[in-house]
């Protein structure tokens, strides 16, 4: 009641605001990081595992993309390249449509649909449409109807994408008498998550298993074996850690990639989360890094997001094509077992299977898209880790940035180093692969840049 | 939530304002002067983060330190001072702590306990402490009673000194030399992030290893480790219970351990050392095991045991916590890592003879009582049966999901991680775990009566530690609890005169005086009660040292029978009621344990070689819940099938199992005086089959038998050949494979029978779910055999979810008809008329059970058949009745093309899903949408939960009755009538008729038990068979020779061998057993 008196008297102020002149509305680059932390914020509270979230941020980037290019002849529109994605519609004919702001309630409208605390991001938005229509209720209401028209059409197609069908498909079954089969670790124990990924719709790439990696090396615990060797560096490596004492570089690099959205903490029976952002989530981060740095517009800036968020998705889906095929047992899990059942590794290892690493794959896709956007001597900054407390770290380029994320996995304990190195591997194929593939920018466009 | 908590709290004032409790009154610490409160401080170095058991309480001692004959109390803090109250009479207390001398130098005191240690007639006091852990100081301190309201503090000196992490303490002479020894109970802290293997026990560990402490006459010895007491860091001991358990005169224990640790039963050997047994006495046990009682509650003599956990009973607060594992850690708990099942919930263990226990608080209604501590037994209104108080509450409850997941990220993580510390912030938004204290009124069937807010008014205080006293001398027995942050809660009893009672107080001549161990038969009003004297019960506290009996209307005892410690007994004949009897040890005889020995009368004695019928079935590892995760119970575990017959054609019988999933079935041919497993070809080439049920029969009409087989698992869906059953003609040379009808479904039952007189065999097939699509009707058939080769005659598309069936002339017309179960359906009739099967209204039709069995028998001997019917019992989270059936929807939720379904039962009229938010959500991803924290999804309705769509779109399938029972005949029409609580505890699975005990009459036996569900429900294990005579008589299987214990037994069936009968009876996943009948 409260709340309708209130929408009264503010509708009642703008009617009387309506005899101003109507400016033009202006949504700025940081208008959309913001628009795009925020989702981020959403996806730590509810819990999205990596994969999930990263579908998150490609369908609400490509939505906000969509909206824009319709107005920009410098960029091209996804339909036709991202796969299954028809024509986006057309305003109408006469609406006075401001399509930056049509990006952002396409883009707020689509991560509402995604996430489950629809309050969040709804706060958001109304205050923004609060703004918005105090300055211009013309140009918001043809904006809205656009942006929500754009989202309908992403969200139509979305619903082809295998999501819900996946929800209802088989657990992943654990077998123990399999020693090399993927088994849940401590401390949760929980299921292997999103063991049907690989069945999800690609965007760019042909199939899952176009990027399929060489296979880990043959499960062996024979001394001497590659297997085993790679087995005990990751034993070495975290003995060595712990008596270079906790301020090591290693440390530091892994806890700076660690990048676990939810890691379960016990003690007896109390037990609390560590949130964080994903893999997905920090090259997100460096997006906005490189495009403030870049000064790049609202358009650029949105292009950029798409392109990595893109080839985040797909990377994913090979990941997890990977991980579930070769469904290979965490280092932590073998080394309680046969060489030392008080080991711990310095993250605490994440529910799925360990080949290839989730993080150099996606890693070393999003930093090829961004290399090729802005080029392999851009040096950045790197501060999306500091709201979890941990420091900046400086990178020269993003291919050095994914290097270092692929090995904070050996240094964190919960990969061999196969898994990094061929998972580096294949990210930057598929990473190569999408920037030459999807035709973001026209080629008048990508002559003069 | 504040306006829910404060709408309660006005509820729960406005009750207690108008009625005073039936039967315990709440005097104020200004009416008894007992001012003692347990304050507890949260500092930064110690909290619930620091220390998991800051939460646990203090201890409390009750017993007459100054022999004056009223009962005093002892209470300790854990970091204020301990206090002890003098006893003045009419319920007045004076606090003598000072001049005692028994305050307490320890940091952090726990268990309290009291027990005449050097034997002088007075009560001494020991006192647990946990110490070395964040700097807490002290040790375990033992006040010695000077006997003139003094103590001294003499720990050291004794050697009971331990500088521990001891959370309580208990007196047992467990070598009968007539003193007091000692068990001291510790606890591990080592963090649960890794579970560790349960082998962790063997290697004893200093602080948290538990003693046993032999009293060598003034000094005590640690003899843990040549008495076989376990140790290891990962030994969480909460719970302690000291009696003997299998009556060999030496005490046994029983160890409640939290968190993934096993409990301990320790076997006292009788030469000084225990054998830890568990695994073979118990099926499960309690998980998160706090405290723990023991009493007869069944007056059978044998000692019963209860261990508490902390499954909450309010909707509101069991969904918005933590619950049981999912099914795969808990597999790799107990497969890899080496523990016993266990499950969050209190246990009740109906002691089976000192075997076995049968687990039964489910169906009891003690299962849930939230964050539980302290259980203890007594007649409270002395109506001759054990009542039973728990208490429980803790100030902050960490298992709530919501914070769990989504308010301690943002407030403790950072803090954490980067101090150490606690935020009192973080603290503060932990939700309470108040709730009050409960009340059971016992009964001898063993169904307790929740009488929480008659008898006692409902609080809002945290106890723990509780102990009872008769501290008015009025005869009936009190209680007092020691609280956190509340002075003690007074339960003072008020049933007096309305009905009878005995007091016993023990007095033996040896250092035990007060005759801890003593056992105490009293015998009135034709009702056996047993009683062991064992103080220290329940939680970190000890209870008053005497023996009570309640009586009822009794005004006599028509004799009690006391067995001392020392195994001499003596009997008192004719004791009047309502008095306090001081019984001194005197012209005793020796008694004969062997005399407690239950008289087997063994019908069946199994044959240990099993004659070369060497089968063990092997289940494979697929798990329903891996693809329909919301489903109630597995469909893929339903075999072996076992079909016994002449299959080589000597007359003999022989014996086909089936086998799992990629395992081959195995026959085993009769030979001159045993059994050899041989192979036949073509039903090898088939072990890609599951076979759940088989029959060897001659179907071709060639004289020779052929042999049937019945295909499903659960796990082949669609067209998939291994769900055509199996038809294996036998030419007198081999068996070659034969067409069946391509019907591709999950059979569970073949019955053969020429309905329609055309002299071959014809099969009704039936159908019991579908997979992938739970919920949804299969389809069963009737088969019509064209010589050795068969067809559809009719299709049965409603039928329901088919178990088992069976042809039984019930329409007297000569003919046999069909009588088919199943479940989520009523037992249904099918009447044989003119070569049709017609389904027949007989008065089943609102009996929708989960129904498992059936066989004919006419258990009334009235000339007709009845039909016994084995339903899935009433000791399970289902819960059913005609008036609040069980509701299972079936939909397509999410609208994927995947169907779910949702279990729901009533609870006070209100339908809500057996299932947290979590599980729903991992198969319909749309309720994490509507529900964005836990704490709005606890307490919602199913009606609330699924929008009005789902509910109209849903097929609702319902349950009736769990209860296993008879189809008693009453003139072609049927009525149901209930077998007795012995069938009740487990799905009945399997019947065999035959007379098993050569008295000219048949008999059936019944067989069960089931393991195929999630694990908040458990385990079904408790059924250990039964030989039904007649209506009136049964007989327990576990009495008549039968092992039945534990294992899912899926067939029974009778074979001959050289003329002697054999009944071979056949679990799941497990070894079939071969017994011989006599």
């Amino acid at each position: 009641m409260l709340k309708k008196l209130s929408l009264l008297v503010l509708s009642a102020v703008m009617i009387t605001s309506c005899s101003k002149e109507e400016k033009p509305l202006v949504v700025t680059p940081d208008d959309y990081n913001n628009a795009v932390d925020k989702v981020t914020e959403v996806i730590i509270h509810d819990i999205f595992s990596p994969p999930v979230a990263s579908r998150i941020y490609a369908y609400s980037n490509m939505a906000a993309y969509e909206v824009l290019v319709q107005n920009n002849p410098d960029y091209k529109s996804l339909a036709g390249q991202i796969n299954e994605l028809g024509e986006t519609p057309k305003p109408d004919a006469d609406a006075a449509v401001n399509y930056d702001v049509a990006a952002l309630v396409a883009q707020m409208e689509m991560a509402k649909s995604l996430i489950f605390s629809e309050d969040r991001i709804t706060e958001m938005r109304d205050s923004l449409y609060m703004q918005w229509k105090e300055q211009n209720p013309t140009e918001l209401e043809a904006s809205k109807a656009y942006g929500l028209k754009v989202a309908d059409h992403i969200k139509a197609w979305m619903d082809g994408d295998m999501y819900k069908q996946t929800r209802t498909m088989p657990k992943f079954s654990v077998n123990p008498d399999n020693p090399s089969r993927w088994q849940p670790t401590p401390p949760a124990y929980m299921d292997g998550i999103e063991p049907h990924w690989m069945k999800i719709r690609t965007l760019v790439i042909d199939s899952a298993d176009q990027f399929k990696p060489i296979p880990p090396p043959a499960f062996s615990l024979e001394e001497g074996s590659e297997f085993h060797k790679q087995l005990m560096e990751v034993y070495d490596v975290r003995n060595a850690m712990t008596e270079e004492g906790d301020e090591s570089e290693k440390m530091e690099i892994a806890k700076f990639w660690d990048c676990n959205p939810y890691v379960s903490t016990h003690k007896g029976h109390l037990m609390f989360a560590t949130k964080k952002i994903t893999p997905g989530g920090h090259w997100i981060g460096i997006v906005k890094i490189a495009t403030k740095k870049a000064n790049a517009d609202l358009m650029e800036t949105v292009y950029v997001y798409t392109k990595t968020s893109v080839a985040l998705f797909d990377g994913f889906i090979s990941c997890w094509d990977e991980k579930y095929r070769s469904n290979l047992i965490r280092p932590e899990t073998l080394i309680n077992q046969y060489i030392d059942d008080a080991w711990a590794p310095v993250l605490q290892t994440p529910p799925f299977p360990e080949y290839s690493s989730g993080h150099s794959v996606v890693s070393g896709a999003a930093a090829e898209v961004l290399t090729q956007i802005y080029g392999d001597n851009f040096q950045f900054d790197d501060d999306t880790e500091t709201a979890y407390g941990l420091p900046v770290r400086s990178f020269d380029s993003f291919r050095n940035a994914s290097s270092e994320a692929a090995l904070s996995r050996l240094y964190g304990g919960i990969h061999y180093r196969a898994a990094i190195e061929e998972g580096l591997k294949q990210g930057r194929q598929l990473g190569q692969f999408v920037s030459q593939n999807l035709q973001m920018k026209t080629n008048t466009a990508q002559a003069s840049n | 939530m504040n306006k829910f908590f404060s709408l309660l709290i006005l509820g729960l004032s406005i009750v207690s304002c108008k009625d005073e409790p039936e039967l315990f009154l709440n005097p104020s610490p200004e009416k008894t002067g007992v001012t003692f409160k347990n304050t507890l401080e949260a500092t930064d170095d110690m909290n619930i983060l620091d220390y998991l058991y800051f939460y646990n309480g203090g201890g409390l001692a009750i017993g007459d330190i100054n022999n004056d004959g009223l009962p005093d109390i002892y209470f300790s803090g854990n970091q204020v001072k301990n206090q002890l109250y003098l006893n003045k009479g009419n319920l007045k207390f004076e606090d003598i702590t000072e001049k005692a001398g028994v305050a307490g130098n320890s940091d952090w005191k726990t268990g309290a306990v009291m027990g005449d240690v050097n034997g002088d007639g007075f009560l001494d006091i020991y006192v647990c402490a946990v110490v070395g852990l964040n700097g807490l100081d002290g040790y375990n301190e033992l006040f010695i009673n000077n006997g003139d309201g003094t103590f001294t503090e003499r720990a050291a000196a004794y050697g009971l000194d331990l500088d521990t992490y001891s959370s309580s303490a208990a007196f047992l002479d467990y070598d009968l030399d007539g003193d007091l020894d000692i068990y001291i109970l510790n606890h591990a802290v080592h963090t649960q992030s890794s579970f560790g293997k349960a082998d962790l026990r063997y290697e004893r560990n200093q602080q948290t290893g538990d003693r046993l402490m032999r009293n060598d006459g003034g000094t005590f010895t640690d003899v843990s480790e040549e008495a076989g007491i376990y140790g290891g860091i990962n030994g969480y001991g909460l719970g302690i219970a000291v009696a003997d358990f299998n009556l060999d005169g030496y005490p046994d224990l029983y160890i409640g351990n939290d968190f993934h640790e096993d409990d301990y039963y320790y076997i006292n050997n009788g030469d000084g050392t225990f054998t830890e047994d568990l695994k073979n006495h118990f099926g499960h046990t309690s998980r998160f095991s706090m405290g723990s009682d023991v009493a007869d509650l069944n007056h059978d003599g044998w000692p019963d045991l209860i261990s508490l956990d902390m499954l909450p009973q309010d909707e509101k607060v069991l969904k918005a916590s933590e619950g049981d594992d999912n099914i795969q850690t808990q597999r790799l708990r107990t497969d890899r890592y080496g523990y016993h099942y266990q499950f969050t919930r209190n246990m009740l263990f109906i002691n089976r003879d000192g075997k076995d226990y049968q687990e039964t608080a489910l169906l009891s209604g003690v299962a849930a009582t939230d964050w539980s501590w302290s259980a203890l037994f007594a007649d409270f209104n002395q109506d001759m049966q054990q009542d039973l108080f728990i208490s429980n509450g803790i100030p902050k409850r960490p298992n709530d999901l919501d914070y769990i997941k989504f308010v301690s990220n943002e407030q403790i993580q950072s803090k954490i991680n980067n101090t150490g510390l606690i935020d009192t912030k973080a603290l503060d938004l932990m939700p309470s775990g108040v709730t009050h204290n409960y009340v059971y009124e016992g009964s001898a069937d063993l169904q307790f009566k929740d009488q929480s807010g008659k008898w006692i008014a409902n609080d809002t205080i945290v106890s723990g530690a509780t102990a009872y006293a008769d501290l008015d001398n009025d005869g009936d027995l009190d209680l007092v609890t020691n609280n956190i942050n509340a002075s003690p809660t007074f339960y003072i009893n008020k049933t007096d005169e309305k009905a009878n009672y005995l007091k016993l107080k023990l007095k033996t001549q040896s250092s035990n005086t007060y005759a801890i161990g003593a056992k105490v038969y009293a015998y009135a009003n034709g009702i056996k009660q047993f009683k062991e004297l064992y103080t220290v019960r329940g939680f970190q506290a000890s209870s008053e040292p005497l023996i009570h009996f309640g009586l009822g209307d009794a005004k006599v005892v028509d004799s009690v029978r006391i067995i001392w410690p020392d195994k001499t007994s003596q009997v008192l004949k004719d004791i009047s009621a309502n008095q306090s009897l001081v019984v001194n040890q005197e012209n005793t005889q020796a008694f004969d344990y062997n005399s407690l020995k239950p008289k087997q009368q063994k019908l069946f004695s199994k044959v240990t070689n099993s004659l070369g019928l060497d089968f063990t079935h092997i289940e494979d590892a697929y798990s329903d819940f891996d693809r329909e995760k919301l489903i109630p119970y597995q469909i893929g575990d339903r075999g072996p099938a076992v079909a016994v017959g002449d299959l080589d054609g000597d007359g003999n019988d022989d014996v086909l199992f089936g086998g799992s999933k990629y395992i081959p079935s195995q026959v085993f041919i009769q030979q001159d005086s045993a059994f050899a497993k041989t192979e036949f070809p073509a039903i090898k080439k088939d072990s890609i089959n599951e076979e759940v049920t088989a029959i060897i029969a001659d179907f071709n009409q060639d004289r020779k038998n052929d042999l049937m087989t019945g295909t499903a698992g659960g796990d082949f869906f669609n067209r998939a050949k291994p769900l055509i059953d199996g038809l294996y003609l036998n030419d007198g040379a081999a068996f070659s494979s034969a067409a069946m009808p391509e019907l591709f479904d999950n059979t569970s039952v073949l019955a053969t029978y020429d309905y329609d007189g055309d002299g071959d065999l014809d099969v009704f097939a039936g159908t019991q779910a579908i997979t992938g699509s739970f919920g949804k009707t299969p389809v069963s058939y009737l088969l019509e055999n064209e010589i050795g080769s068969f067809r559809v005659a009719q299709e049965f598309k409603d039928l329901g979810m088919v178990t088992a069936a069976v042809w039984s002339d019930f329409n007297r017309d000569g003919k046999l008809d069909l009588v088919i179960v199943g479940e989520w359906m009523a037992p249904t009739f099918l009447e044989n008329k003119n070569g049709r099967l017609t389904k027949v209204d007989l008065g089943t039709e609102n009996l929708n059970g989960l129904w498992q069995s059936v066989i004919p028998f006419d258990i009334d001997g009235d000339g007709d058949e009845d039909y016994l019917v084995g339903n899935w019992g009433e000791n399970s989270k289902f819960k059913a009745s005609a008036d609040a059936p069980m509701v299972m929807f079936y939909n397509d939720f999410d609208n994927n093309g995947q169907t779910e379904t949702i279990i729901t039962t009533a609870k006070e009229g209100k339908y809500y899903p057996l299932m947290g938010l979590d599980a729903l959500a991992s198969q319909v991803v749309s309720f994490r949408k509507k529900y964005q924290n836990y704490r709005d999804f606890a307490g919602q309705t199913i009606e609330q939960i699924l929008s009005k769509e789902q509910l109209e779109t849903s097929t609702k399938l319902e349950v009736q009755t769990l209860e296993t029972g008879y189809l008693r005949n009453d003139g072609g029409k049927f009525e149901f009538v209930a077998l007795g609580r012995d069938f009740q505890v487990a799905p009945v699975l399997s019947f065999c008729k035959f007379d098993f005990d050569n008295d000219g009459k048949e008999e059936v036996l019944a067989a069960g038990n089931y393991f195929g569900v999630q694990p908040f429900h458990g385990r079904l294990d408790s059924f250990n068979g039964a030989l039904i005579k007649d209506e009136n008589t049964v007989i327990p299987g576990d009495q008549i020779g039968l092992d039945f214990a534990r294992k899912s037994i899926r067939d029974l069936s009778i074979l001959s061998l050289n003329g002697q009968k054999y009944l071979l009876a056949t679990p799941n996943n497990a070894t079939s057993q071969l017994y011989k009948l006599d």
